[in-house]
């Protein structure tokens, strides 16, 4: 029975009609990503009435062709402008802008486009063949386990806190403390809200990031002037797609990349934004020149695009194989399923097969249409870099506004991003990281609740996590991850040698080091 | 020249008029603005995509979304009865119960139903206690046994503190003399999504959502808390025939500002009325699997000030012990 519907849904997909959707999809989802604030979700719902008169195949395989394009879109802005055009861009940001900075901005965009497309056909690939399979796997994520995830992601601070262990700490620290503002998940009680309405539903995480990454960049834009412009200065002509043998080389890495970003879409709860972050530490573990991370290091771009991409397919297996949304894109797409008369739940992969699987070939095609429009459309946008830099600033801070504007069409949101902006630019001076800031700004609403969760279902009892045998592992590795992230393994070595204990936290920077800017 | 103007003018109102005659029912405004306390594509979303292409031909007029999230809807729901003027061109979708257990719960939010015009409720998604397959529950009275001889440890999901699974929990409590332990979720989703994988013991959820699941066998239902055993589950008891007095639900429907026009109010209910008995209207809820559940003009009132009464007495009856924890 699937084996028919897969060759129903291919033979669908390449009717011209789908085929033109998903080149549309493919079109307005870069434009939305490559603007800050617009997100794929909003874009999702705005165009789901639209979709009301096409027939179901044709309108979902543009908004699935809208969803994967708004996530390499993200990265356009991200590699620029150094301003993340979606949450899930933000770590693309480290490394790509350097890069744009050295005039390989081409080549930057090329390896983001090339990432993106291997991490987006892995998960078609995985979509098309195991989804029913793995979607069984997302039932055994419960609080308690989705809780454990978060301990591992909130480790990632140790390697992003570039220079300073104790300043990336002290990143991460506030950005969990910014995460408690609003209700309470459990008690409902308004937290740091001094009795604002607006902050009642907690500080909006990308209007934060889009203070915390563009105003600054627009402030230093505005104050540099054009002094630096031919340093900046990409060539259009630049090669864009990688050699062969670089191909190969970031091959291995973007498979990772797209199998952790895959793994991270399927957790409910989790999405792009937490994937792309995973995907650069792992990145960064594996590689020999952890110190060239942050400088314009092409593994730096490639590992968060492939997984950000990825992470379009792993949000889809549990949203087609059991009905539950794997992100709140994945929810609205759900929406769109309802207002043709289709219920959302186990039977999309029976009785609506065909529709079903008419929508994981125009993921996989989507890809493709992306690759291409991509191409064209990327070439254009590497003429920002000629436009001088007190052009750029203000222009930056305009879209800022506009997006933070736009994601609850609230002023309030504006001020907000603009004190985010504020931080950001304090950090920045003060040499303190910003990307902690991110990591417990995106983790610290899930810590937050699935912690509180646990304890209402543990009974208060913390021996919750470790009699749970998938959260035991993770704790576990998020304690190695911690540990390899200090230099005790080497001091243990030392301490047979020189008994007194030596600091583990405060020199943890040794093998981190590596400049800014 | 002014004179061929002036011809233009007539001849085009001339050809307009009658056609807007015959469709404008609503005569305070061309153009309605509906507020949204939540983001599109979210459950007010669905039912502002469902009724307002057929409303705005009953009424001859446009509908504009404006989509103000936040603070469980308290923010547009504020501006509503705080900033809106009363003069037909806006109205906003009102949920309950957070319309009324925001301000209930939270001292800050001081709007209340008394600053509203309720118009007419359109939709009510019930209450269903649903526990996954594998599940040692197999009928309601299993589950009420377990909650007597172990009381507080029996894990139910809601969908959040201050939905309506939560206060459906409480009320439960409440009828049948046991305690539970009410673990929050954000939405119905991952509620049951944790009872389907046994995470927690059952999960008090809406038939709207759940429904694909239990037709499939992955949840199963244990009771509705409804008036009468619904159709499309009709072996499910209702807590009500095991002796529970207990009906609930989440609904949606419109409210106008305070002071909102008498005669726009009447025009807007009949138009809504019409929508709700046009069986292709039926047909569409039915796909989506909305419940109509239409109750007009005062009778809306009286509902929700009836559901603020209880849930008050409710959340005073616990909220010590709430912010306790």
């Amino acid at each position: 029975m699937p084996e028919s519907f897969l060759w129903i849904g291919l033979a669908n997909v390449v009717d011209p009609v789908n085929l033109l959707a998903i080149f549309a999809g493919a079109l307005i989802g870069m434009f939305v990503g490559a603007m800050p604030g617009l997100s794929a979700t909003m874009a999702i719902a705005l165009l789901l009435p639209l979709t009301y008169s096409m027939r179901p195949e044709t309108g979902l395989s543009m908004l699935a062709s809208l969803y994967l394009a708004a996530m390499y879109g993200g990265s356009v802005a991200a590699i620029l402008l150094r301003t993340p055009g979606t949450p899930a861009a933000a770590a693309t940001v480290l490394d790509g802008y350097p890069m744009a900075q050295k005039g390989q901005a081409g080549k930057a965009l090329g390896l983001s486009l090339t990432a993106s497309l291997i991490g987006g056909i892995i998960s078609s690939i995985v979509l098309l063949t195991v989804a029913p399979l793995l979607g069984r796997i997302v039932l055994n994520f419960g609080p308690v386990e989705i809780f454990a995830v978060a301990v591992l992601g909130i480790t990632i601070i140790g390697s992003l806190s570039q220079g300073s262990a104790i300043l990336g700490l002290l990143s991460g620290a506030i950005g969990l403390l910014i995460a408690t503002v609003g209700m309470d998940p459990t008690t409902g009680t308004p937290r740091f809200t001094f009795g604002v309405l607006d902050l009642f539903g907690g500080v909006n995480f990308t209007v934060a990031l889009i203070g915390l990454f563009s105003i600054p960049q627009a402030i230093r834009l505005i104050v540099q002037g054009n002094s630096n412009e031919n340093e900046r200065v990409s060539s259009i002509r630049d090669r864009m797609l990688p050699t062969g043998s670089e191909f190969l080389k970031m091959l291995p890495n973007s498979v990772r990349s797209g199998f952790i970003g895959v793994f991270v879409g399927l957790i409910p709860g989790t999405g792009g934004d937490t994937a792309s972050w995973f995907a650069y530490n792992e990145a960064k573990r594996f590689s020999r020149h952890k110190a060239e991370f942050g400088t314009g290091y092409p593994a730096g771009i490639v590992a968060p695009e492939a997984a950000n991409n990825a992470v379009v397919g792993g949000a889809l297996i549990p949203t087609i194989s059991l009905g539950i949304p794997g992100s709140s894109s994945t929810a609205v797409l759900l929406g769109g399923l309802m207002v043709h008369g289709i219920l959302p739940g186990p039977s999309l992969m029976t009785e609506y097969g065909d529709v079903t699987y008419t929508l994981l070939w125009a993921v996989m095609f989507a890809n493709i249409a992306l690759f291409i429009v991509g191409l064209l459309f990327t070439r254009a946008c590497i003429t920002v870099t000629k436009i001088p830099n007190r052009v750029v600033g203000p222009i930056i801070v305009v879209l800022s506004v506009i997006g933070s504007f736009a994601i609850n069409n609230s002023v309030f949101d504006v001020g907000l991003m603009i004190a985010f902006g504020m931080i950001g630019f304090v950090f920045d001076q003060a040499r303190i990281p910003t990307p902690p800031l991110v990591i417990g700004l995106i983790l610290g609403p899930i810590l937050d609740t699935t912690l509180q969760q646990s304890m209402l279902i543990g009974r208060n009892n913390w021996m919750v996590f470790l009699q749970n045998p998938i959260s035991a592992t993770l704790l576990a590795i998020a304690l190695l991850s911690i540990l390899q992230a200090t230099p005790l393994f080497g001091a243990i070595a030392r301490r047979f040698r020189n008994p007194p204990g030596a600091d583990t936290i405060s020199s943890a920077e040794s093998d981190i080091a590596g400049n800014r800017d | 020249m002014r004179m061929t103007i002036v011809a233009v003018l007539a001849a085009t109102t001339a050809i307009i008029t009658p056609a807007f005659a015959q469709d404008a029912s609503y005569s305070a405004a061309d153009e309605i603005n509906v507020m949204q306390g939540f983001k599109a594509g979210g459950g007010s979303d669905a039912l502002a995509q469902l009724v307002q292409p057929f409303l705005a031909e009953e009424l001859g007029v446009n509908f504009v979304n404006q989509y103000i999230p936040g603070a469980t809807g308290a923010i547009a729901w504020t501006q509503l009865a705080k900033q809106t003027r009363p003069d037909g061109a806006t109205v906003s979708i009102t949920n309950t119960p957070m319309l009324t257990t925001n301000y209930i719960m939270n001292p800050s939010i001081t709007y209340t139903v008394d600053e509203i015009t309720p118009i007419a409720n359109v939709v009510t998604d019930p209450g269903v206690a649903v526990v996954a397959k594998d599940s040692p529950f197999k009928t309601f009275e299993d589950f009420v046994k377990a909650a007597k001889d172990n009381p507080g440890t029996i894990t139910v999901g809601n969908s959040g503190v201050g939905g309506d699974d939560f206060f459906t929990s409480l009320i439960f409590e409440k009828a049948a003399g046991v305690k539970l332990q009410k673990v929050p979720f954000e939405g119905d989703g991952p509620s049951w999504t944790a009872a389907m994988g046994g995470k927690i013991d059952a999960s008090f959820t809406n038939v709207g959502v759940a429904y694909p699941q239990v037709k499939e066998g992955n949840l199963r239902a244990l009771a509705v808390f409804t008036e009468k055993r619904l159709p499309e589950l009709p072996d499910v008891p209702t807590a009500r025939e095991l002796g529970y007095e207990l009906v609930a639900g989440s609904s949606r429907g419109y409210s106008g500002p305070g002071d909102f026009p008498e005669e726009a109010r009447q025009q807007f209910i009949d138009g809504l009325r019409r929508v709700t008995e046009n069986p292709k209207f039926q047909d569409a809820a039915k796909a989506q699997a909305m419940n109509i559940d239409f109750i007009a003009g005062d009778k809306y009132r009286d509902f929700l000030k009836k559901q603020e009464a209880e849930y008050t007495q409710l959340w005073n009856d616990i909220k010590d012990e709430i912010k306790a924890q």
